[in-house]
């Protein structure tokens, strides 16, 4: 059986989703067999390929994360939202409730350890959104895996679904916000 | 109630007149979500999770506020009301910040308890992001309006239960919030911070500062007990985690005795001072120093054995914080007592009791007619009089009790007293006599009520009669400090009153002055209807088992320790503290001129006081002891936490000590 494509992307977000991927132990030789990664922060692979599982983690701030992901969508068949920020905006919708200008400013001059400060913009850096969404209000999103980060368990249980050609969606005692 | 039968699910549910179809379902076992609904206050449909489905109804109901009749057809749960309930979740989840992994109550969250029952694993609307205030002013509660979802549960508890209505909402539509009083902060509104918006509100949105990220639900033991702290013995739950208290509740908020006050919910989360945690003893160079307990009470005792052979037993006092345990204050009259034959003997609060004794002696009412009711009368009354006493302060569920009764019931409302209190804004009538004139007000007041009724007399009437005949309202008013006409308009309420409760408190339990509680005593008697129970008082005694200690017989003797004290000849003095606070200036007064000293205290005594040896009490929340309520029930408190290692009781430190004495 030929394996299952899967690329994934790492947006506002701490990397924790990926890591508690990596935290299926032993399940991952068995998942290596039927799966083959190329984008991903795990291969260190940039291009993307068209492929049949996308998964996001992290929500969307700024442009190039807007652009990232609807790459992704383009070149996936099925996406899957991995983790809060994914799902909701999460840590980094904290911001959300402030203005663009006063984030930048509180981040890059108001900061204590910060003098003479400068708030960076394009082209050196993309350019912030108004606020920080959550990867179905910029896309199409097919599956959802909420948690801050998502548990190793409903993440295994969730590519085992898609394995099986089946669209997951976790059960409540798998559900979890934090 | 007539029965009622309804068809829920297809099949049939049987509920009473007057349920609502919410309470049918919930009798019979149906699972219905509910966010605002909360057992014990009003209803209002405002989250609309319960929505169901009743036929020839055009639209879902919200089952909380539908009343339920002969024959309904209820349909709690398919497809559509599914999708309706996600629905309104993503709503409420979008409307404001309810990012769970940023939030205090995440894993202890109604709202995120729904959320997971209804596998909602996105929302689907934008989010609107409000930059709405938080209000921390209050010594213990923060608000985030961030968090909050407008269920009302906290408007209506402060409302209805708590009787305070501190809280309401205030704007509309999108900038709807709560707000306290004319949207003061917190702590400078008229919240009485007894935190039953706190345990009820089903979001992170009212937070206790000191239990905020102390861990989740499930790494918390729960402990049943009482509080001790004033004479009302609230019943509380408290969670505890690796031996601290994170938060009290109270475990039935909205049932009988339930409120709880900030004295009882939040005061054990915080230390008052530095601990005692062994026996100190005062050295040559007059700073105190751990010593071994046994040590200590070979001291303690071998010096009181010694002031008594030098000087007599007379020579040393004790005097006891009604704050202790009636285990602890038996072994301390044990002690003072029978070991050391010390007739003095005392409470702090000893005055207060020696007022009313007096009081009662002088009164021409007969003692045996008096009862004292349940703290729970006052609900039951349709007239009270408030007298000398700011519940607010000293017995914060009691004034819950006398809000609710005025605002709720109706009840007439007459506040007697001459320094500013909290409840002349509840009261219909407020009589502000000149300090000292208490006593004259309310005979007055016995006067025209003795007047005004025409009906069967209460007995006593006569005799107290017989003694006013020389007064006058409209002549003796006016040196008393009041009007004449708002004495005879308590008089006409007093007179049509069907069932009047007295409550009274240390304004007028003065022990050189017994004239005001006899006073109130005469005039309990004359206001009294016949065969209706007699006249109700209750006496808002200072300490949390001064009854306790007031039956035990603890402060029978007639002059205060203290005076004696001030006289000189005490030689020696005994303070059980136990887990009160003493007042620094009473307890340098105390110490004056006296040889040896000995507190026996939850926390070091100030700086400046002079002890001879300082024994360790634990904290009531460390120790199982048995308080007696101001209205004369019995309550064990629990050990909701260990006390230091190797710390004993106070009864078993006293009872050590007659060990010695009796060697």
């Amino acid at each position: 059986m030929a394996k299952v494509k899967v690329a994934t992307i790492w947006l506002e977000g701490c990397a924790g989703c990926h890591m508690s991927f990596l935290d299926i132990d032993e399940a991952i030789v068995e998942l290596a067999s039927a799966v083959e990664f190329s984008r991903s922060p795990i291969t260190d692979i940039k291009e993307f390929v068209p492929v049949d599982v996308g998964i996001v983690e992290g929500g969307v701030g700024n442009t190039e994360e807007e652009e990232v992901l609807k790459e992704l969508r383009a070149n996936c068949k099925i996406l899957m939202a991995l983790g809060d920020c994914a799902c909701f905006g999460a840590v980094g919708a904290m911001r959300s409730s402030f203005s663009k200008e006063e984030v930048l400013r509180r981040g890059y001059i108001e900061t204590e350890s910060t003098c003479e400060g400068k708030i960076p913009g394009p082209p050196a850096v993309p350019a912030l959104l108004d606020q920080v969404k959550p990867a179905n209000h910029v896309v199409k999103v097919d599956c959802y895996v909420p948690g801050c980060p998502p548990e190793a368990g409903a993440i295994l249980y969730s590519l085992k679904e898609l394995l099986a050609g089946r669209i997951p969606v976790l059960p409540s005692d798998m559900m979890r916000f934090d | 109630m007539k029965e009622i039968t309804l068809t829920i699910n297809g099949k049939t549910a049987k509920g009473r007149e007057g349920d609502t179809v919410l309470e049918v379902c919930e009798a019979g076992d149906i699972h219905v979500p509910t966010l605002c609904h909360l057992k014990g206050i009003t209803d209002v449909g405002a989250c609309r999770m319960c929505v169901v489905e009743i036929e020839k109804e055009r639209r879902p109901v919200p089952a909380c506020t539908y009343p339920a009749r002969d024959g309904l057809v209820v349909q709690t749960h398919n497809e559509k009301l599914e999708k309706y309930r996600r629905q309104i979740l993503e709503l409420m989840f979008t409307e404001r910040n309810h990012l769970c992994a940023q939030c205090v109550a995440s894993g202890d969250c109604e709202l995120q308890d729904l959320a997971y029952e209804y596998q909602m694993d996105n929302v689907r609307y934008p989010y609107s992001w409000p930059a709405l205030p938080l209000d921390s002013v209050n010594e213990h509660l923060v608000i985030d309006h961030n968090r909050c979802i407008l269920c009302g549960r906290c408007v209506r508890i402060c409302d209805e239960v708590v009787g305070v209505h501190t809280l309401d909402f205030g704007y509309r539509g999108w900038k709807d919030t709560v707000v306290a009083d004319l949207n003061q902060p917190l702590g400078e509104s008229s919240c009485i911070s007894c935190g039953a918006c706190f345990q009820v509100c089903p979001t992170g949105t009212i937070f206790s500062k000191n239990g905020a990220y102390q861990g989740r639900p499930e790494e918390y033991r729960k402990v049943s007990s009482v509080c001790p702290v004033c004479g009302i013995g609230c019943k509380i739950e408290a969670l505890v985690k690796d031996n601290r208290i994170v938060r009290i509740d109270s475990p039935d908020l909205t049932g009988k005795r339930g409120v709880l006050c900030h004295k009882g919910r939040f005061s054990p989360l915080y230390q008052n001072g530095e601990r005692v945690r062994t026996a100190l003893v005062r050295n040559r160079r007059g700073t105190l120093e751990p010593r071994p307990l046994s040590k200590a009470l070979d001291l303690v005792a071998g010096k009181l054995a010694d002031i008594k052979a030098r000087y007599g037993a007379s020579s040393i006092a004790g005097i006891a914080s009604s704050q202790a345990s009636s285990e602890a204050l038996t072994a301390f009259k044990e002690l003072m007592g029978a070991t050391i034959k010390s007739e003095l003997i005392d409470t702090l609060d000893g005055d207060a009791f020696r007022a009313i004794a007096r009081g009662e002696r002088d009164s021409k009412a007969k003692p045996a007619g008096l009862k004292e009711p349940l703290l729970e009368e006052i609900l039951k009354a349709d007239a009270i009089v408030l007298v000398g006493a700011d519940p607010s302060e000293s017995h914060p569920v009691a004034g819950s009790y006398i809000a609710r009764a005025a605002r709720q019931n109706g009840a007439a409302l007459i506040v007697i007293d001459p320094v500013h209190n909290a409840f002349q804004y509840h009261a219909n009538l407020r009589l502000s006599p000149r300090q000292g004139k208490e006593a004259v007000v309310l005979d007055l007041l016995s006067r025209a009520v003795i007047e005004k009724t025409s009906r069967s007399r209460p007995d006593g009437t006569e005799r107290i009669a017989t003694l006013l005949k020389d007064i006058d309202v409209s002549r003796d008013s006016k040196q008393a400090g009041v009007r004449a006409d708002d004495l005879l308009e308590a008089a006409r309420v007093l007179s049509k009153a069907r069932r009047t409760i007295f409550v009274y408190g240390d304004g007028i339990m003065r022990h050189d002055d017994p004239a005001p509680i006899t006073s109130l005593l005469n005039l309990a008697t004359v206001a009294a209807r016949p065969g209706k129970g007699g006249p109700r008082l209750i006496a808002l005694t200072p300490g949390g088992n001064s009854r306790g200690a007031r039956d035990m017989g603890l402060a029978s003797s007639s002059q205060s320790v203290a005076k004696s004290l001030k006289n000189g000849g005490v030689k020696a003095l005994y303070l059980l503290s136990s887990d009160d606070t003493i007042d620094p200036a009473q307890l340098s007064a105390m110490s004056k001129g006296v040889e040896f000293m000995v507190i026996q205290s939850s926390h070091l005594p100030p700086a400046k006081t002079k002890a001879d040896v300082v024994l360790p009490s634990p904290r009531w929340t460390e120790a199982r002891g048995k308080y007696t309520t101001l209205d004369g029930l019995t309550r064990t408190t629990s050990r909701i936490i260990r006390p230091p290692r190797g710390m004993k009781t106070d009864a078993q430190i006293l009872s050590e000590i007659s060990g010695r004495l009796k060697k």
